[in-house]
């Protein structure tokens, strides 16, 4: 999504909802995320959730504006947003791209058709070949 | 009568089963289907917005933990791209 933030971020406004945690540690916790350190409760209030949602975007340089749910969890409810979900509102206030649930809905790829659709697509050039030096990459996950 | 219960548990069982292990296929262990079960599903709805209704308003804190905006005030002037999610 940075990269999708990155080429329409002159054409659309872009909005992180942090909502309630996936997989913390006191309820389903993965090995994945035991694996990339990053391990948290759920959190049982509101500062708890902040902090946690600083850490994440101070760990990846998260450069895409963001707003927390608060902790009764009305955003994710009025979207039906957990554990993931992307949606694109339009203009005049209407839901214009709703997505599939997360994770295997997931699907951001869908967002940047619909942007290229209307501003036009925006090429990357290919990915370097294997025999080039590793660069450690600040993308956060999807 | 005893007869057509016995399989109708039978089936049951192995219906089951079927659905634990493709439940363990699609979560990884046992373990991860429990956690599904118990934390995920109860939290998992498919919603009943669709494209073209009013987009929903709730309010949201910022980042510093006190400023408090509603995501009707990032609409209007340019489409928003909504990315719900969180760390873990």
């Amino acid at each position: 999504m940075v990269q999708i933030y990155n080429d329409y971020k002159d054409h659309a406004d872009f909005l992180t909802v942090y909502v309630r945690e996936a997989h913390p540690t006191d309820e389903w916790q993965m090995k994945s995320n035991v694996k990339d350190d990053v391990c948290y409760a759920q959190p049982k209030n509101l500062g708890q959730r902040v902090a946690i949602a600083n850490d994440f975007i101070k760990r990846f340089h998260y450069p895409i504006a963001f707003g927390i749910d608060d902790i009764n969890n009305a955003a994710e409810a009025a979207y039906s947003a957990w554990p993931e979900r992307l949606y694109i509102i339009d203009e005049s206030g209407h839901i214009a791209y709703r997505g599939g649930m997360g994770p295997f809905h997931y699907d951001p790829d869908e967002v940047r058709a619909w942007l290229a659709a209307r501003y036009g697509a925006v090429k990357h050039d290919p990915p370097a070949p294997a025999s080039a030096a590793p660069v450690a990459s600040l993308d956060s996950p999807k | 009568m005893t007869h057509i219960w016995k399989w109708t548990i039978a089936v049951f069982v192995v219906l089951l089963l079927a659905a634990f292990l493709v439940l363990c296929k699609m979560a990884g262990s046992p373990k991860d289907v429990y956690g599904m079960v118990r934390y995920a599903f109860p939290h998992m709805h498919r919603g009943t917005l669709k494209v073209g209704d009013d987009a929903p308003d709730a309010r949201l804190v910022a980042l510093d933990g006190s400023e408090r905006f509603h995501i009707r005030e990032r609409t209007g002037g340019r489409p928003l791209v909504m990315i719900f999610g969180s760390y873990t």
